[in-house]
């Protein structure tokens, strides 16, 4: 069962498009949805909430579609914006006072658990949460209310590198038992090669790819050649580096011609999403 | 519905704002003072305040992320503001009446706080709910425009109102001479100026979902 479906979503701004994207999240699995700053990460989560409107496309969430069922869905959805605060100067206890009664699975052990475990302290105001207590409390309030799907906005984005592993950790917690799924954005690529078992890769509103992780990367190829090497396979590159020695350059693995004695190695995310972005500065 | 109703009134409305009517209630008791300004301060200090708070505080996407539809959000919303207007016209009113004992031989120059007087004053703020509320959904965050121009409405009614009073003989007569009184005129003043406060809030309220439906957050 897919836990998301997104179809052919496009949205136009005067300054930005964000032009037929679609993916599919399976449940139980972690989608991580990466692209450069202002490559349309927020746009395409804000239309997942409904918080924008559609110029066309559609969305489903656990089968059902969204804009037909959207009250239905939150109560089943778990979101958090990595960067944005709401009521920071209430303490924790009076916000989930508020926030539990809106939802009719609301668990109150499951919540003193979860704040147990991520060691909050429900007399502490959001103010004086760290960055990633605060990610943890939105996990903590997502949880309780028994949310089947989070939608995580660069929940890792200002965690030092300790929080963020340990954010990971309870990510793939979470998905164990094949009920939650989690789409989460980020531009940390590292993130995803720790705990991602889907990637989108979303470049200018578009989506480059989207596929499970280790296909994801197998896609493409490094290569590392000598200046004279460079003609042979120049048009077949996505987009190259030039030095000294020779080149570098990013290829679909399908069009590598590997009688061409060009050294080959697979990239990793976050040279797949620099090479793009420099495709862009060749062609744009 | 209810739930948004007590998120707004717990998280969204400062406690500041619960003992403020008590407060400007108090100016009733100013003899012979332009009593209109006693619910106006609504309009110029809680209305702004509060509107700022909902904008600092992102309320607009903590709200959106809840499972309610943008319809219950409007009409919660809505519903606190006519919480707060009640309290303060229902405190000024207490006041009025102790006004009215303190000094009962006053020669008013401005309105006498009388039945008549409260259906004028919901008839002044029936206007500025019109303005304000159909004004601030068209982006559900900007305030400022939105409060000047309404209070600028409710000010040219109460402006005109008592300019009125002063200018007509009719007028006078009822709001502060002899038929100032008269609970057979007054009531009826007052039930017509509830109903136009009911009747312009709800179409503020109309207006305002319609707006909101399109407002992208």
């Amino acid at each position: 069962m897919l836990a998301l479906d997104v179809r052919n979503i496009s949205k136009n701004y005067a300054h930005f498009q964000l032009k037929d994207v679609s993916f599919q999240l399976e449940k139980g699995y972690i989608m991580g949805f990466i692209g450069a700053n202002g490559a349309g990460k927020t746009t395409a989560i804000k239309t997942i909430l409904n918080l924008i409107h559609l110029d066309s496309g559609e969305i489903y969430i656990l089968g059902k579609e969204l804009l037909k069922h959207e009250v239905e869905l939150k109560q089943e959805i778990g979101s958090a914006f990595g960067d944005i605060d709401f009521y920071s100067r209430c303490k924790i206890k009076a916000l989930t006072n508020v926030i539990k009664k809106f939802y009719r699975n609301w668990d109150d052990e499951a919540y003193y658990n979860y704040l147990k475990r991520f060691n909050l302290n429900e007399n502490k105001k959001i103010a004086e949460l760290s960055t990633g207590m605060k990610v943890k409390y939105r996990l903590a309030i997502a949880l309780s209310h028994g949310a089947k799907l989070l939608i995580l906005d660069e929940p890792t984005s200002g965690l030092d590198p300790v929080a963020r592993d340990n954010l990971l950790n309870i990510f793939q917690e979470l998905v164990q038992d094949g009920d939650v799924s989690i789409l989460f954005s980020t531009h940390i690529t590292s993130d995803l090669e720790k705990c991602a078992d889907y990637i989108t890769y979303i470049h200018n509103g578009q989506i480059v790819n989207s596929a499970e992780k280790e296909e994801f990367i197998d896609n493409y190829r490094l290569l590392n050649g000598k200046e004279s090497q460079f003609p042979l396979i120049q048009h077949q590159l996505i987009a190259y580096k030039k030095n000294s020695f020779g080149f570098t350059g990013l290829i679909h693995t399908r069009d590598f011609d590997s009688s061409l004695q060009i050294k080959a190695s697979v990239p990793s995310l976050e040279e797949i999403m620099i090479y793009f972005a420099k495709k862009e500065d060749l062609h744009g | 519905m209810v739930n948004l109703v007590m998120k707004e009134l717990k998280l969204g409305v400062s406690p500041f704002f619960y003992v403020l009517p008590f407060l400007t209630g108090a100016l009733m008791l100013i003899p012979g003072w332009l009593y209109f300004l006693v619910t106006l301060y609504f309009c110029f200090i809680t209305i702004p305040n509060m509107f700022a708070g909902y904008k600092t505080q992102n309320d607009l996407i903590f709200t959106s992320m809840m499972p309610v539809t943008k319809r219950d959000i409007v009409k919660a919303r809505i519903s606190v503001i006519v919480i707060l207007e009640l309290m303060h016209i229902v405190v000024a009113m207490l006041y009025g009446i102790i006004s009215l004992r303190l000094y009962p031989n006053l020669i008013y120059y401005f309105f006498k706080p009388s039945w008549g007087f409260w259906g004028l004053s919901f008839i002044m703020l029936a206007l500025f709910n019109l303005v304000f509320i159909s004004m601030y959904y068209k982006t559900a965050y900007k305030y400022g425009a939105a409060t000047v121009i309404a209070i600028t409405v409710a000010m040219l009614f109460a402006g005109g109102a008592e300019w009125l009073g002063i200018q007509n003989s009719v007028v006078f007569d009822i709001f502060k001479g002899a038929e100032s009184g008269n609970l057979a005129l007054h009531l009826p003043i007052l039930i017509i100026g509830i109903a136009i406060f009911a009747l312009l809030t709800i179409i503020a309220y109309y207006i305002a979902i319609k707006r909101f439906q399109k407002v992208e957050l």
